[in-house]
């Protein structure tokens, strides 16, 4: 699907991401008290005799699904062992220090726990989702600042300046410019490198994307944040998503996912789109996944994998809306409600009769404009639909649809049953140049 | 996908459209899926590639070839940890390298890497220009004019059916082969030099075994072999074939290498160092007569043209990628300035370093041996990589393979010392 987001401009974003961090600011009071996690590292840990007792390894957060992480303990070297301290040990979690709680360490061996991340190792210099400006970023550095009685994880940081700094003396290190910085809550994380642990619940914003904004995101994330994002993702809004992708990065996505998974999103991919996947795929892949799916779904897949790609039949939407010349308009609009997620493929209904043949196409508008109670049958007449047959090369369908003027084509077989419909976008989809080339595309 | 569709109706009047349309297709296809190992090999051979070898073959006849028997071996297991690191992680080498080492050791590895890959589009710039010199026009006027067409195509234009152009011309140098058989070389030699090592303690063949390793094994096409694999999602159910690719694509790279530098040898060996194209193109004399050198100049160009254009895209979307930032053609300076400032500065500068007047031949070579500087430590980044477990899981480097790479890292790195304790620091 050759398309690209334009990125909303960068005055745009500068705009934004100031709008954020001034919101993260004042309504959290928190720039002094914003911890550099980057900068913290390797600082020293005191016990509240002031003495020195190891130094900082690691912070471990929880992913709890909430706004804000909480921080969960800190890992501590001392010596050559690891330890892991609760927050709760925690006085004080400082720039250029930590300071315990009390006197007495018992220092637990440090060992992960379900749903935990440890935010030096995992995640600064991993991918992140930034929701709000629709990119994937990695995380210079992380910011934590307490919040309420907690400390929690509340920004990153994306900036240059601030890879830098952490290139340069150990002492810029801690200095945050939290001017830079992402709040937390418009960011989707993901779970650690090599963990079963899988995030089932995304960034409610994510909801809010365009499918073709997720499908960026899909094609710009590694396999293992990508796998992630769309376990994240409802089956729906993933399948909306994969529908706008690259078919390349498709074909790679739908590889690199378990066949049940790739089977489960195919099978809920508008059926010309999951077709046009299937067909990149090797002939015992497709048909692996296709004997994966509900019997009746696989059926209508393979149906449709028999026409050619660069025909009608390989073009069109199989998705139908068939009535009967009786029906009344008012059970005609009640059928179209029901069918709502279909609603783009849906420009008119196809009347039919009993033997399945093709009268006449009735579009929303005339459905709209006509009385509830009048049958189908008064609302068929010139113009008369336009159709072809599933064999009809491109370059004919294109031709008609110049003729006609219309939004959508009639796809009929030889008894004029109709078998799908073409509408403009497909025709578009099919037609618009590759315009859209990433540079990886280009390597492979 | 048996039974035919009821409900279509073939018409046959139609079907030889389509079969042609189909066929076009599956070519296309075929063409495709080349496995990224055996195109990330072929790379190898680029300006840089071609003029290292011919000269290892004017000036040192066959016994250059047992160093390159070594190199093989090195760079068959090099390439596929390369591509066991893209299968298994899904990911490049560098976005690898910010994810496990630390943020200062990365971005060495970075540095490295960028002044490695700018080495290889200056000898692809000066590849060009000497291409050019061989039908008379002059470098000053035409590697200009490359570098701002290369900018253009990339930033503007479609660069995939300029690819494909540049791609069969250099598919020229397949020539070399059979040049090698026509050329009769003295086969006793060949298999005697190739089986035997010994080692000239010559300051001029030490430096121009670094500038063959260097061209051989180069950072570049790691970090291309690694993306290919991830970037077509070929995951570790998939990789016994890959690695079948990877190591076919290896071996038949070393196999033209060799040939180029045997064709060489029996053609003009040893009547001193390189000088221009004209005399590499002697080799292939016996192939095409008084044609040779057009046919060599074809080459040269579109191999340069090739690689001048995929390595500092390569860069920029490796280092892109692990900044973080935008990298796609199709973005403005403002929205994804490292990527597009660092692709600009890479065709700018290696076009203008080619320009600096001097033996292009020499400037290749030199570049080769920049490359044979700065592969060592790249490699010991790939080796580290791929004995983490941490990485790969069960696919880490088995014992065996440790003990080998490392040695192979180790005597690579011995040689690019000595060589740059020598030539750089003018020492010995």
């Amino acid at each position: 699907m050759p398309r690209l987001n334009p990125l909303p401009s960068p005055s745009r974003l500068r705009e934004r991401r100031h709008q954020r961090s001034r919101r993260l600011l004042a309504s959290r009071a928190v720039s002094d008290t914003l911890v550099s996690v980057a900068g913290v590292i390797g600082r020293p840990v005191r016990n509240p005799s002031n003495a020195e007792i190891g130094t900082v390894k690691d912070i471990v957060a929880r992913w709890d699904g909430g706004e804000y992480p909480p921080v969960t303990a800190i890992v501590v070297r001392v010596g050559r062992r690891l330890a892991f301290v609760p927050v709760a040990q925690i006085e004080s979690l400082a720039h250029h220090e930590v300071g315990l709680r009390s006197a007495r360490l018992d220092l637990a061996d440090f060992e992960r726990r379900e749903g935990e991340v440890l935010l030096a190792q995992d995640v600064i210099d991993h991918q992140l989702v930034d929701v709000d400006g629709v990119r994937v970023i990695r995380a210079a550095d992380l910011y934590v600042a307490k919040v309420g009685t907690m400390y929690r994880l509340v920004g990153v940081d994306v900036s240059a300046g601030t890879l830098l700094r952490r290139l340069g003396p150990t002492r810029w290190r801690a200095r945050a410019t939290p001017e830079r910085v992402i709040d937390w809550a418009a960011i989707q994380p993901f779970g650690r490198p090599g963990s079963p642990i899988r995030l089932r619940e995304g960034n409610r914003a994510l909801h809010r994307l365009r499918p073709s904004e997720l499908a960026d995101l899909l094609e710009e994330l590694g396999r293992r944040e990508r796998q992630d994002l769309l376990a994240a993702l409802e089956p729906e809004t993933a399948a909306d998503a994969l529908e706008e992708m690259d078919a390349e990065e498709l074909e790679s996505l739908l590889r690199e996912s378990g066949e049940e998974q790739a089977s489960a999103l195919l099978a809920v991919m508008e059926p010309d789109e999951a077709v046009d996947a299937l067909r990149d795929l090797e002939h015992d892949e497709r048909n692996r996944l296709l004997g994966m799916m509900p019997e009746d779904k696989a059926a209508e897949l393979r149906r449709l994998l028999r026409y050619e790609e660069h025909t009608a039949g390989g073009l069109m939407t199989s998705y139908l809306l068939l009535v009967r010349r009786g029906d009344t308009v008012a059970d005609v609009r009640a059928r179209l409600v029901d069918d709502a997620d279909h609603r783009a493929d849906l420009p008119g209904v196809l009347v039919v009769d009993p033997e399945g043949r093709l009268i006449d196409d009735v579009s929303l508008f005339e459905l709209l404009a006509a009385d509830p109670d009048i049958t189908m049958n008064d609302l068929c007449g010139e113009p008369w639909p336009v159709t072809v047959t599933p064999d009809a090369e491109i370059d004919d369908v294109v031709e008609r649809f110049v003729d006609e003027r219309g939004s959508s084509l009639v796809v009929v077989d030889e008894e004029e049953r109709p078998l799908g419909r073409i509408l403009a976008d497909d025709l578009i989809d099919a037609l618009a140049p590759q315009t859209r080339v990433h540079a990886r595309r280009r390597l492979a | 996908m048996t039974d035919a569709a009821p409900a279509v109706g073939a018409t046959s009047e139609e079907a030889p459209v389509r079969v042609r349309a189909r066929v076009r297709d599956r070519v296309s296809r075929v063409l495709v899926v080349v496995g990224p190992g055996l195109i990330a090999a072929a790379a190898g051979n680029d300006a840089g590639g071609i003029a290292t070898y011919a000269s290892a073959g004017a000036q040192f006849g066959y016994r250059t070839l047992w160093v390159m028997m070594l190199t093989a071996i090195a760079l068959v297991i090099v390439q596929e940890m390369c591509a066991r690191l893209g299968a298994y992680t899904g990911e490049g080498l560098v976005s690898l390298i910010r994810e496990q080492f630390p943020l200062r050791l990365g971005a060495f590895a970075v540095v490295c890497l960028i002044v490695a890959n700018l080495g290889v589009v200056v000898s692809e710039f000066a590849g060009i220009g000497a291409a050019f010199e061989i039908f008379g026009v002059s470098r000053y006027l035409t590697v200009p004019l490359a570098a701002v067409a290369i900018w253009a195509i990339v930033v503007f234009g479609s660069y995939r059916n300029v690819e494909r152009v540049l791609l069969m011309l250099a598919l020229v140098f397949i020539t070399y082969p059979i040049a090698m058989v026509l050329g009769h070389p003295d086969w006793g030699k060949v298999v005697s030099q190739s089986l035997l090592p010994h080692l000239l303690a010559d300051k001029e063949f030490l430096f121009l075994v670094v500038a063959l390793i260097g061209t051989t094994i180069t950072p570049y096409m790691q970090l291309y072999q690694a993306a290919a694999v991830a970037d077509r999602g070929i995951g570790p159910d998939d990789y016994p074939e890959e690695r079948v690719d990877s190591i076919t694509g290896s071996v038949l790279a070393m196999f033209i290498s060799m040939s180029i530098i045997i064709a060489t040898a029996a053609a003009i060996g040893g009547t001193g160092p390189l000088t221009s194209a004209e005399e590499a193109a002697e080799a292939l004399k016996p192939v095409a007569g008084s044609a040779a050198e057009a046919l060599f100049g074809i080459g040269l160009l579109g191999a340069s043209a090739l690689a001048a254009v995929v390595v500092p895209l390569a860069t920029a979307y490796g280092v892109a990628e692990a900044a973080g930032t935008e990298r796609s053609v199709s973005r403005t300076f403002a929205e994804a300035p490292l990527f597009l400032g660092l692709f600009t500065g890479q065709v700018a500068i290696g076009a203008a370093v080619a320009l600096i007047p001097g033996n292009l031949i020499d400037l290749l070579i030199n570049t080769q041996v920049l490359n044979g500087l700065i592969t060592p430590v790249f490699l010991t980044f790939v080796l580290i990589l791929a004995n983490r477990r941490a990485v790969l899981g069960d696919a880490v480097n088995g014992p065996v393979l440790r003990v080998v790479a490392a040695v192979a890292v180790l005597v690579i790195s011995v040689l690019a010392f000595l060589v740059f304790v020598q030539n750089v620091l003018g020492l010995g």
